[in-house]
């Protein structure tokens, strides 16, 4: 059993007066895809940072592949990948001269048309890095942090700011390093996107970490019931709809109505015997179930997109 | 490849496709040079002013006198032949025209037939680092002295023209400004390291390369290299057009030269290092980078001699670096005279060197 290639025990880091990481601890696995989820200003970028050798934590124990990230920085530099959220590149060099130019900083180094052609940059290969779209840039920076086939990857806001094409593309290349058998970190404020990729999450806001596991554990541990969601019927009583089996609790959004219910199959069945009987159908009828979105809210008691 | 030798091309491959560094540390030296060598070399106008020593105190010396005096561009002054070689040394005289005695003698026997036995000598001393005033003079003097020759319509030649060169304490306009030329070049490749490093400190790109494990040295290493490099190619190009365009002998010691264009160039790219110490963002950078600029520009005895300069400002020139490269330079390059011996323009820059060393060490931030 491998060890885990991050472990860090109540790190703290403070700029000035502001404590930017107040003692989190957690680690990532062996293989899988840890994602750090929380606002801007949570601490995301900070913890990576220390773990990156860029940072210097104050307090806590932070090991990266098995070594403190106080002691053996420049051995950490040489086994992990980085890509920092503002994507910091050469802009009078061309992509293949970029990539070369990192190689060069590592003992251990993929061929250049290997890492060109994963990334799928072999259309811009001899383009100045400063003429890429947003998208080519991203895929750049995660190419450089691969150019010393690291073990661990590093990537901070991989996909901000990129159009959804582009950040499902970045997407796959991120699962397709953990096909390869690297450990990937990543920060992200993206629901779907931690959702989508991430083997387990932990949630951050204000420096700490306030849960973490699997989506499923996330979800699972505060929100037992799922919803039944239709387009709101004018002719149905609400009285009518709360009597129904299974349902705890309804609710009216933006048009639709939401009945929670811990049995999904007994509320359907009842709801459709009413709406037969009134000779209306539910339009748009679906079963939500919560999501991270709710989780950080019923954590933090605010939505995460703001 | 090794990264230094990898970072370092890349290092100049972004210096040759950014046209704006490429015109402020290449062209402009150059425009610079052309621009106000032009302006000094012309100097059409002014009068060349040569000493007239008349050994023979004969009425045929002072008769050849007065063809001289009627060059409009000469301005003759009589002086003893002593006098007249201090004045020159001195820089206030252009040239000297000896006329030895006996020419009255070789005058007349040139008249009576069979005039016999070898021409005499007229020694004219010039200062070969003025090329154009010695050029000028020399096609005057030898002209005047053929026209003479034909009037006495001597077979053969009575008079010829000795040319003895000296060593003069006033350098031209022109050969005074190449070696400034290259030190104020060198002073700009130097502090204007400051802007890349704070653009690239800005973009974080100095903050993705210490993510890896790029040693610190090698970027600031392969930083000193590019712009030596730079700095090689602007030596060579304003000596190159102090030579072939301005006729400025300046192959005075080479070894030297090199050595203190090395110097030079470390010791502001140093200062440029401290800019970026201070300086926090690219806009700030380019603020700074010209208020250090012009004054060390105008203020340290590159564009006129020191001498020229009121007393108080003179203080502050002795301060400067640019003072002491200009200086170095001008000794090495054309042989210009020494505002302090080299062995201090020595110290002065590296002391120079070792305080910026001191304060980028202490105050460089990567972050």
């Amino acid at each position: 059993m491998p060890a885990n290639p991050v472990e860090v025990t109540d790190a703290r880091k403070a700029f000035g007066r502001v404590q930017a990481v107040d003692g989190v601890s957690f680690h990532v696995g062996p293989g899988e895809i840890f994602g750090l989820l929380g606002p801007n200003g949570a601490g995301k970028t900070t913890t990576v940072e220390m773990l990156e050798g860029l940072t210097r934590p104050d307090g806590g124990e932070l090991r990266v592949l098995g070594l403190d990230v106080r002691h053996h920085a420049s051995e950490i530099k040489k086994r992990i990948g980085v890509q920092l959220q503002t994507a910091a590149l050469y802009p009078h060099l061309t992509v293949s001269e970029l990539i070369d130019l990192f190689s060069s900083f590592y003992p251990r180094r993929v061929p250049l048309e290997r890492v060109i052609e994963e990334l799928d940059l072999g259309e811009k290969r001899d383009a100045l890095t400063r003429t890429l779209s947003g998208g080519q840039q991203q895929r750049l920076s995660v190419a450089l942090a691969l150019v010393n086939d690291p073990e661990l990857v590093f990537l901070d806001e991989p996909t901000t700011g990129l159009d959804p094409a582009a950040r499902r593309a970045l997407w796959e290349l991120i699962e397709g390093m953990k096909r390869q058998g690297r450990s990937v970190m990543m920060t992200t404020h993206y629901m779907d996107e931690a959702e989508a990729l991430c083997d387990r999450i932990a949630i951050m806001d204000h420096g700490k970490i306030l849960d973490h596991g699997t989506v499923n554990e996330l979800i699972g541990r505060r929100f037992h019931e799922r919803a039944v969601q239709f387009e709101q019927l004018p002719g149905l009583e609400e009285t009518r709809l709360a009597a129904l089996t299974g349902v705890s609790s309804v609710k009216h959004e933006d048009g639709t109505t939401l009945l929670f219910t811990a049995d999904v199959p007994a509320t359907i069945g009842a709801l459709l015997e009413v709406t037969e009987s009134l000779g209306v159908e539910p339009h748009g009828l679906l079963v939500r179930r919560a999501t991270l979105e709710d989780v950080f809210l019923q954590l933090t008691g605010r939505a995460l997109r703001d | 490849m090794s990264a230094l030798r990898a970072l370092t091309i890349a290092n100049i491959r972004s210096f040759l496709r950014d046209r704006a560094a490429l015109f402020w540390t290449l062209a402009f030296p150059i425009v610079f040079i052309l621009l106000f060598g032009t302006i000094f070399s012309g100097g059409g106008d002014t009068k060349l002013t040569v000493a007239w020593v008349d050994q023979d105190a004969s009425p045929a010396a002072a008769q050849l006198r007065a063809t001289f005096a009627q060059v409009s561009l000469l301005e003759l002054k009589d002086e003893p032949l002593d006098d007249a070689l201090t004045a020159m040394k001195r820089g206030d005289l252009d040239a000297v025209l000896v006329v030895p005695s006996g020419y009255a003698d070789a005058i007349a026997s040139a008249g009576s037939a069979g005039g016999s036995g070898s021409p005499l000598s007229l020694t004219l001393y010039t200062d070969p680092s003025q090329s154009n005033t010695t050029q000028t003079l020399s096609g005057v003097v030898q002209s005047l002295v053929g026209a003479q020759n034909q009037a006495l319509s001597g077979q053969p030649p009575v008079l010829r023209v000795a040319e003895k060169t000296i060593q003069t304490e006033q350098l031209s306009s022109v050969s005074y400004f190449v070696p400034s030329i290259l030190a104020m070049a060198l002073m700009q490749l130097g502090i204007f390291a400051a802007i890349p490093l704070v653009q690239q400190r800005e973009k974080l790109i100095l903050k993705r390369l210490n993510a890896t494990p790029l040693p610190r040295w090698t970027l600031v290493g392969s930083n000193v290299l590019m712009r030596l490099a730079i700095a090689a190619v602007q030596t060579v190009l304003i000596m190159a057009i102090g030579i072939v365009v301005f006729g400025v002998s300046v192959a005075g010691n080479l070894a030297a030269t090199v050595g203190f264009v090395a110097l030079g160039a470390v010791t502001f790219i140093a200062l440029g290092y401290v800019i970026a110490s201070f300086a926090r963002t690219e806009e700030a950078a380019n603020g700074m980078t010209s208020i250090v600029q012009f004054p060390l520009m105008f203020l340290s005895g590159i564009f006129f001699p020191l001498a020229f300069m009121p007393e108080w400002l003179r203080g502050v020139a002795t301060a400067m670096p640019l003072t002491y490269l200009g200086d170095a330079l001008r000794q090495t390059m054309v042989g210009g005279t020494p505002f302090v011996p080299l062995g201090v323009d020595l110290l002065v820059l590296g002391g120079w060197l070792a305080v910026c060393l001191a304060i980028s060490a202490r105050f460089f931030r990567w972050q």
